[in-house]
């Protein structure tokens, strides 16, 4: 075919140019009679023009695979939890009952009182804290009733008229009341936070103020004004109801320990620093089964939780601690706490029992060597920690036990091992489960400082009470949401960032799943589906953590850029090279000749 | 942190509870020992020997540990593991010098590498995945790559010949997993003192990774569902076998020639370290010496006393050798042959020693002594036949080690008897072993297979799926002197990605195990008093069969050059182009008239052009007339375009460095 094409009469007939003399003087080397052709021109054109039109195909056909990512639902999600956190929709009610019913009748006005304690809940939720995740803001209905015998001005749904008598209660043995309130039936039909205010109450001095085991506070005393009891009604039910009662600045509030899974391994490790001085060892079946069970139970709704124990054995401590004559003991101070953890020597280890999302939580009960005996803990005040035992939140908590006596027993020769006393035990499991209830955020002691005074806090023998385990819930639903958050949004900053990675299928799956279930969770929470929008809130997590650790993206790909260009070069370089020059001389020539054609058309005009 | 009333109820529930507590914690037991040997060939075996037991599960399946390692006890109990043993072994034991048909050699002796095998308690359709998850977390534990063992193509199921098993035994084996320090690390953290007291701070890493053999092993046996009835509960065992090369410093000053003496020692001399007491948590932590039958027997024969003060007082000054530390018994095995002369063992308890009193054992030779071990019935090699790239052939020996008569072999060889050999190897899928051509020589002539052959299992390969497995009984006459079995094999083809990073080394096939289900070694000393035995020699007592690994084979397969995909890619797209560019030339090439500026170009520099042409045409049909002359004409053309080709070429380069580089 090429023969036929070159072969073609599109060339002037160079050999017989001057056949006609009469004609103007017509030089071969600079003008021409016919029109320069066109054919190869087109030709050269059009192979360069397929080229580039290939171009795209080809780029389509070594592309990888990547699965579309909703980057954009991914944004929105995470800057709306960072905006606008969740709002979970709230009761409370107060009830107010006279101590006397038939003697006294209270002169409240229940509805100026509601508009006080409205804004005050107001006030204080704008206050930072209730900026929080899982706080309220406007989001509550408040209800004030006033229990007089006659039930004239009930306004709660959900106290039934009557069932508080408070001759019935005395108030100087809290338990007997908190249970006696729970048997009333304050939250019939519902999670409602309700405080019983006794109006006039007697067997108290001033005002007392205790918050229950239950959902449910009361407040005694005589003597008071309105805006007083709408204050403490407020910061109850802000401060200890909706907010844990926490302190700020505790732990950080995004943060839980429960793994994706849902899961909690308790590892519990006894460590002898130095088993030549002395070895301790400890029954730990029957701490797990008497003391650890009842808490584990409480805890279900919120965290799988297991446990676990071992003891080991030469464990010294990283850091030093000094004599203190004055204080009979060896100083340990705060600074010296993030190097005490040794874990060189400390063979912790995770546990191969749990999954591997699990949240592992360390607790360490370390017995020091005879050389540093009566270890101590100062805190930065000087003064000596009680508990002797210091939490690191997301990892656990340690505890330094000193032996009774600290004077090595090397008298005799085979060392006898020495079993904790049930009494120790306890006190250890007592700072254990304070260490616990810390590191989900709550406070360890079982007082609360208000604005006007102290309140008493129920501690329940399970280590959680009800409106705090309704707070971790809620804490958990929040934590769950944010988690997810980040995690895609720092999935789809990775995928961006990385232009050949290959991306499965079943990752833009479960992103597009986690978002459904974050958004599930979110409008869920804000209808007031508490247990609905946690199971969605965790499944969103898992979801977003199974995305982001799907084994296919941790081999990001190997087919680089320079890989294609090295495979691809060896045929296009020289190829195209051909194309371009072709059409580059092919346009040159076709310029040129066309030049030469015009000039002899431009001398036979002259001429004619 | 005060919860004050909270926890105040429950005291008296631990209180009511602490009798059960003294009993429940001691169960859990954890012994310490070590057994060292003077070998016949100046060498100085040391056998490191721990075990934890921890008591059964309880019925809630949780369990709380006191000595015994928690990741195990955890492992055993997720993956089901009836029993399991994996060791990681460096250099060989040689059966000839250090013994064959011991309980130390058929225990300890090792292949090369890890070998991991394991046991579950699961129905059969689960082995599989309970020994990959075992594997990973194997590997996690030890930091080594035991997940190599996962993939199929790397483990198999032996029914009978290596262990019996009935389905739910895996056997995998890694020959070139390097072993080092890493893997000890984790091995010594399931120890309660780890290496920090007791018999394990001898382990001085150094000195222990210069032995000539090494083999560090757990074996763990879990007994949760005992046909017995005897609820064990879960005992690991722990042991480290090295072979030292004791160099003795002190000159002896004795007449004899310092080569014919056996070196003296002491474990500071070897370990570089002396025992500074015990581990306070083992329960018993003891060091033996022992002196097997062959030494003993040729002391007795050197010293012309009877049996019975050697087995009283060996340790004496007069006798052939001292030792620094005097034993705190001796034991003496029973043996029910009489004739030959049991070994000794020489016990010493660490219990009285302390840092200010370290233990540190040293042993002097005063005489030469000229000693022979225990041979297994027969020495097993392996080896490799045939040449090239393509095929070859693996070859068995077994050859009889009867050189005296002490062998146990020529004792019954008498009559008509029979040898029975338990022949145990896994080909990976790569070597394709034809197994129709295995041939069998006895006493170098050949036989058929059939009349030796008692019982034979082969599974044969599936590539890239598992690898082929033979398992089979020889039935030898008890006079053989030697035995081959031979079978070829095609060298297969691996995938580009397959191959490991180092392909030019070969490939490696794993040890054979060859058994002798017929000799059983046991060793049975006597103790004097009714005290529960050590771990140990609770272990030598155990019977098993003599056990022998032979060696590793290193393969070379063809490997390709791993440039050539690219390479081929570049030569196929350099032809394309050329195609394609000259196409593209022809097509727009004008043939009128670059004739016709040929001709002009002629014209002007010589008036031949014509001529020339025709002769160039005439030379290209065939007849030489002009050489070479059209190529001078055309290079310079082609020479300006080539010189803008590379031009552009380097240009391109340099942009692409700018840019990207």
């Amino acid at each position: 075919m090429a023969e036929e094409i070159s072969e073609s009469p599109n060339h002037p007939p160079p050999e017989t140019p001057p056949s006609p003399p009469s004609e103007p003087e017509f030089d071969s080397k600079t003008m021409r009679k016919t029109k320069p052709g066109l054919k190869r021109l087109f030709l050269t054109f059009t192979v360069l023009v397929s080229f580039l039109l290939g171009f795209p195909f080809l780029f389509k056909s070594v592309e990888i695979y990547r699965s579309p990512l909703p980057f954009h639902d991914i944004d929105i999600l995470s800057n709306d939890v960072v905006s606008n956190p969740f709002l979970f929709p709230f009761h409370f009610q107060a009830i107010f009952v006279p101590s006397d019913p038939k003697s006294s009748s209270i002169d409240v006005n229940l509805d100026e009182l509601e508009l006080s304690i409205r804004t005050k809940i107001t006030k204080l939720a704008s206050k930072g804290i209730g900026s929080q995740c899982g706080a309220c803001t406007n989001n509550f209905t408040l209800s004030l009733t006033l229990d007089n015998g006659d039930c004239t001005q009930s306004l709660s749904k959900f106290y039934k008229c009557g069932s508080i008598r408070a001759a019935d209660l005395d108030f100087s043995d809290d338990e007997s009341v908190d249970e006696a309130l729970e048997s009333a039936g304050l939250d019939f039909g519902g999670k409602v936070y309700s405080v019983v205010v006794v109006v006039n109450g007697d067997g108290v001095e001033g005002v007392k103020v205790v918050v229950g085991k239950y959902r449910h506070a009361w407040i005694v005393g005589r003597d008071w004004r309105v805006e007083e009891v709408a204050e403490r009604l407020a910061e109850i039910f802000v401060k200890v109801f909706v907010n844990g009662g926490r302190e700020e600045g505790l732990i950080h509030g995004e943060f839980m320990p429960v793994g994706a899974d849902g899961r909690i391994v308790l590892s519990f490790n006894l460590l002898n620093a130095d088993p030549r001085d002395w070895i301790y060892d400890w029954d730990f079946q029957k701490i797990d089964e008497t003391l650890l069970a009842p808490m584990i139970d409480t805890l279900g709704p919120i965290a799988n939780i297991s446990v676990e124990s071992q003891v080991l054995y030469y464990t010294p401590k990283f850091s030093f601690s000094s004599w203190d004559e004055k204080l009979g003991g060896y100083i340990l101070s705060t600074k010296d706490l993030p190097f005490f953890v040794n874990s060189n020597e400390w063979h912790l280890d995770t546990s191969i029992a749990a999954g591997g999302r699990s949240k592992i939580l360390q607790f360490v009960v370390y017995v020091p060597s005879a050389k540093e005996c009566p270890l101590l803990l100062q805190l930065p005040n000087g003064e000596i920690s009680k508990t002797n035992a210091f939490i690191s939140p997301m990892w656990g908590g340690v505890m330094v036990w000193n032996p009774q006596s600290c004077s090595r027993d090397s008298d005799s020769e085979l060392l006898v091992k020495h079993i904790m006393s049930p009494e120790d035990l306890q006190k250890i499991f007592e700072v254990f489960a304070g260490q616990f209830r810390q590191l989900f955020g709550l406070k360890s002691g079982s007082l609360h400082v208000g604005a006007l005074d102290t309140y008493g806090l129920l501690a329940s023998e399970k280590g959680f009470t009800e409106w705090e385990l309704d707070f971790l819930s809620r804490q958990h639903t929040c934590f769950n949401i944010h988690s997810s958050a980040t995690t895609l949004g720092s999935l789809s900053k990775l995928v961006q960032s990385l232009p050949r990675m290959i991306i499965m299928d079943e990752i833009g799956k479960q992103v597009k799943f986690s978002l459904e279930a974050a958004n599930l969770a979110r409008s869920n929470a804000s209808l007031g589906f508490y247990d609905a929008s946690a199971v969605s809130s965790r499944q969103a997590r898992s979801l977003a953590e199974d995305a982001f650790f799907h084994p296919s993206i941790m081999s990001v790909s190997y087919y680089s850029f320079e890989h294609c260009f090295a495979v691809y070069s060896p045929f296009f370089l020289p190829v195209s090279m051909h194309v371009l020059l072709a059409a580059l001389r092919e346009w040159r020539r076709y310029k040129q000749e066309k030049a030469k054609y015009l000039l002899w058309k431009a001398k036979e005009k002259a001429a004619s | 942190m005060e919860l004050p009333s909270r926890w105040a109820f429950l005291l008296f529930l631990l209180l009511s509870s602490t009798k059960a507590f003294g009993s429940d914690v001691d169960k859990e037991e954890f012994q310490e020992e070590l057994l060292l040997k003077p070998l016949p060939d100046r060498k100085l075996l040391a056998h490191f020997h721990f075990e934890t037991r921890a008591p059964p599960c309880d019925s809630n399946g949780l369990h709380h540990h006191h000595l015994f390692p928690k990741s195990i006890s955890q492992m055993v109990e997720k993956f089901r593991v009836k029993e399991m043993e994996l060791s990681f072994t460096q250099g060989r034991w040689n059966y000839e010098r250090w013994g064959g048909s011991d309980t130390m050699a058929s225990n300890n002796a090792k292949p090369p590498g890890v070998e991991l095998w394991a046991v579950f308690d699961v129905p059969k359709e689960q082995v599989d995945a309970s020994w990959k998850n075992l594997t990973h977390t194997l590997s996690g534990i030890f930091c080594a790559s035991i997940n190599f063992l996962e993939s199929s193509s790397m483990y198999s199921a032996p029914d009978w010949s290596f262990r019996q098993a009935s389905g739910s035994l895996r056997y995998g084996m890694l020959p070139r997993e390097a072993v080092c320090t890493e893997n000890l690390t984790p091995w010594l953290k399931l120890l309660p003192c780890r290496d920090k007291a007791g018999i394990s701070a001898l382990m001085d890493r150094p000195s222990i990774y210069t032995s000539l053999y090494y083999s560090q092993r757990l074996h763990l046996t879990s007994n949760a569902s005992d046909l017995e009835g005897l609820d064990s509960g879960i005992v690991l065992e722990q042991t480290l076998t090295v072979v030292l090369h004791p160099s003795s410093q002190r000159t002896s000053l004795t007449h004899f020639s310092q080569s014919y003496l056996q070196p003296s020692w002491s474990l500071s001399s070897i370990f570089g370290r002396k025992v500074n007491g015990r581990c306070v948590l083992a329960k018993s932590s003891k060091v033996y010496l022992q002196l097997e039958r062959g030494l003993v027997s040729q002391l007795k024969k050197s010293e012309n006393y009877g049996a019975d003060y050697i087995a009283s007082e060996g340790y004496d000054g007069e006798a052939n050798f001292e030792l620094t530390v005097n034993p705190d018994r001796v034991h003496k095995e029973e043996n029910s042959r009489n004739g030959i002369s049991s070994s000794l063992l020489y016990e010493f308890s660490v219990d009285r020693y302390s840092n200010s009193k370290p233990f540190d054992l040293g042993l002097t030779w005063k005489f030469p002594v000229i000693w022979s071990c225990q041979q297994a019935p027969l020495h097993a090699s392996r080896f490799l036949m045939g040449s090239g790239n393509e095929r070859g052939a693996i070859a068995i020996l077994l050859k009889s080690t009867d050189l005296n008569d002490s062998s146990p072999v020529a004792n019954s060889a008498r009559d008509g008897c029979e040898l029975r050999v338990n022949i145990f190897q896994v080909v990976p899928w790569y070597i394709r072993v034809y197994y129709h051509s295995l041939q069998l020589f006895v006493d170098d002539q050949l036989k058929a297979v059939g009349a030796f052959v008692e019982k034979i299992h082969v599974i044969p390969s599936k590539d890239k799926i598992s690898p082929g497995m033979m398992e089979m009984v020889l039935k030898l006459p008890c006079g053989v002197k030697s035995a081959a079995l031979t079978i070829d094999f095609d060298k297969g083809f691996l995938h580009i990605d397959e191959y490991p990073p180092d392909a030019n080394q070969g490939f490696d096939i794993p040890s054979a195990a060859i058994a002798f289900p017929d000799f059983h070694t046991s060793m049975l000393f006597h103790s004097n008093d009714s005290e529960r035995k050590s771990p140990m020699l609770s272990k030598f007592q155990e019977s098993s069969p003599v056990l022998l690994y032979t060696e590793v084979l290193l393969v070379p397969l063809t490997t390709p050059d791993f440039s050539m995909p690219y390479n081929v890619i570049t030569i196929t797209c350099t032809v394309f182009a050329l195609y394609f560019g000259s196409l593209l030339n022809v097509l727009r090439e004008r043939v009128g008239e670059k004739e016709r500026l040929l001709k002009s170009k002629a014209a002007a520099n010589t008036g031949l052009l014509s001529e020339l042409l025709s002769r160039l045409s005439a030379k290209l049909r065939g007849r030489s007339q002009e050489p070479m002359q059209s190529p001078s004409k055309l290079s310079p053309l082609i020479n300006s375009k080539l010189a803008l080709k590379v031009l552009l070429m380097a240009a391109l380069a340099v942009a692409w460095q700018y840019y990207f580089g």
